[in-house]
């Protein structure tokens, strides 16, 4: 992808599944990554395995001072920022009855809290340095009903809103869009599922396969980079067909 | 090279957008299909691509004919081995007009060239897909077929049709290894801009003014939607299928 050599990039939740691999491409692609993760094991292995990356700085994004303080770590490791990834998230599996407020909170914030903590720091900085792009991981469950994820489903719907007004207030200097990714193979999934579960499934959607955490990388690595700077304020779908005809969740 | 060897057809080719996706495909090693109705145009586009050391013929085709489409399939299996890896169904017109004053003759031509153009060469190019267990199709849509416009009832009305005959396509033939996506632009700095602002009897400046009226504070230019339909085009989106790629500097956003 062109203009992404030597960008200043970070990455949120970056030690394992998408994020993981949203590391590897953007070092492919010769950017400078740093990435923020509260799993110190999984961390440790990020680093062994991308010796080039800039740094891993521990921190829970659903907490505004944590993020504030890896951002001003980020400062001293980075010495400016070109490209955000808020990647970070989590999903329970739980009927919309027997959600607590506990959980509730926790997957909010995650998944919206900290998008907005994350968006914010990286904006002041993308403004003072004249610009940048932030991306946030939307998903197709923010624009669909689908049952035993009401927390996760609202967050993500949230996060879609956000990055549409934030693409708004923070033209020209700094493009704001969404990923919105369908069903994703990565380690979570695999622990969850037996193959049955996965064939039936892959058996709704239209390519009839889960995408390749690689494969969600790509788009990052495109829509951050000189392939499109025309693209702002925009959630884009990257499903496999799934939600073309509303088919996956029945 | 991101299309080594693959083997595209793009309709509308003669000018604007679909010029610049046609060298930008041969650049990134494509055989491509230039076509059009405008044979002299047409012409100068695969001397350009030539020139610039690529491959490419010109086919003259009205999208709108099903002999013209049917044609330019076939003659682009003649020239190219028998494959077709890429269709871009960019040809389309536009005309100014609410419901009251566009003519029948304008709305079929609208109509028939944004979307049944796209569904007749969809209809021709994917046998030889399916044969071939892989494809790529994308239909230029449009930031009006998602919203609104003013004076765009015809436009309107075809591109949200595109919109949703993507995600229909891409439910039928996913499981062929064929992906169908569109894209949405917003106003692009192409000829078609000049004849809209005539239309509504705007001069070209101040209609270029209404147009950067959006978050980032200008028109696209044809490379860059030549660049989102080349993502489109080759394997960096592999799993995206069904979507529509909005490419409008935030003018959908608000």
């Amino acid at each position: 992808m062109k203009g992404l050599a030597g960008k200043r990039v970070v990455v949120t939740g970056g030690a394992s599944g998408i994020g993981a691999a949203i590391v590897a491409r953007f070092l492919e692609e010769s950017s400078r990554v740093a990435v923020i993760d509260r799993d110190s094991a999984a961390s440790q292995t990020l680093t062994r395995k991308h010796p080039g990356l800039v740094g891993i700085v521990q921190a829970d994004v659903s907490d505004a001072d944590a993020v504030a303080r890896a951002f001003r770590e980020l400062d001293g490791l980075l010495g400016g920022l070109d490209v955000a990834i808020n990647n970070a998230g989590i999903s329970i599996r739980h009927d919309f009855m027997d959600i607590t407020p506990e959980e509730w909170r926790r997957v909010v914030g995650i998944d919206l809290d900290g998008v907005f903590y994350v968006a914010q720091q990286s904006a002041r900085r993308m403004l003072a340095g004249g610009g940048g792009v932030i991306i946030n991981m939307g998903s197709t469950s923010g624009m669909n009903g689908y049952p035993r994820y009401a927390d996760y489903n609202a967050a993500k719907a949230g996060v879609i809103e956000l990055t549409r007004t934030m693409a708004i207030e923070l033209a020209p200097t700094i493009r704001v869009v969404a990923v919105c990714p369908g069903y994703v193979w990565t380690p979570m999934q695999e622990a969850e599922y037996t193959p049955e579960m996965k064939a039936a499934v892959d058996a709704k959607i239209p390519l009839r396969r889960h995408a390749t955490p690689a494969e969600i990388a790509a788009l990052y690595a495109f829509l951050a980079s000189d392939e499109a700077p025309y693209i702002t304020g925009h959630p884009v779908i990257i499903d496999g067909g799934e939600i073309a005809g509303g088919l996956a969740s029945r | 090279m991101k299309l080594k060897d693959r083997v595209a057809i793009i309709t509308g080719a003669t000018s604007g957008l679909g010029e610049a996706a046609a060298l930008l495909f041969a650049e990134e090693g494509a055989k491509v299909a230039v076509s059009g109705r405008d044979e002299e145009r047409g012409k100068k586009v695969v001397a350009a691509i030539a020139d610039a050391g690529g491959t490419a013929v010109f086919v003259r085709a009205d999208v709108r004919r099903a002999a013209d489409c049917e044609r330019l399939v076939s003659e682009t299996l003649r020239a190219f081995g028998g494959r077709l890896d890429i269709l871009f169904n960019n040809a389309g017109v536009y005309y100014a007009h609410n419901a009251v004053d566009c003519t029948e003759e304008e709305w079929d031509a609208t109509v028939d060239s944004s979307l049944k153009g796209a569904w007749l060469m969809s209809k021709y190019a994917l046998p030889t897909m399916i044969a071939q267990g892989r494809g790529v199709i994308i239909h230029q849509a449009s930031g009006w077929g998602i919203q609104g416009g003013d004076l765009a009832v015809a436009y309107c009305a075809a591109k949200g049709g595109v919109v949703v005959m993507t995600k229909a396509m891409a439910i039928d033939h996913g499981k062929q290894g064929i992906r169908v996506n569109c894209l949405c632009p917003g106003d692009v700095d192409t000829p078609m801009l000049e004849v809209d602002a005539k239309n509504r009897g705007l001069s070209y400046a101040d209609y270029m003014k209404g147009a950067a009226n959006r978050p980032l504070g200008r028109v696209g230019t044809p490379q860059e939607l030549a660049r989102a339909a080349l993502f489109l085009a080759c394997d960096d989106s592999s799993f995206m299928t069904g979507a529509a790629l909005v490419v409008d500097g935030g003018g959908v956003a608000d």
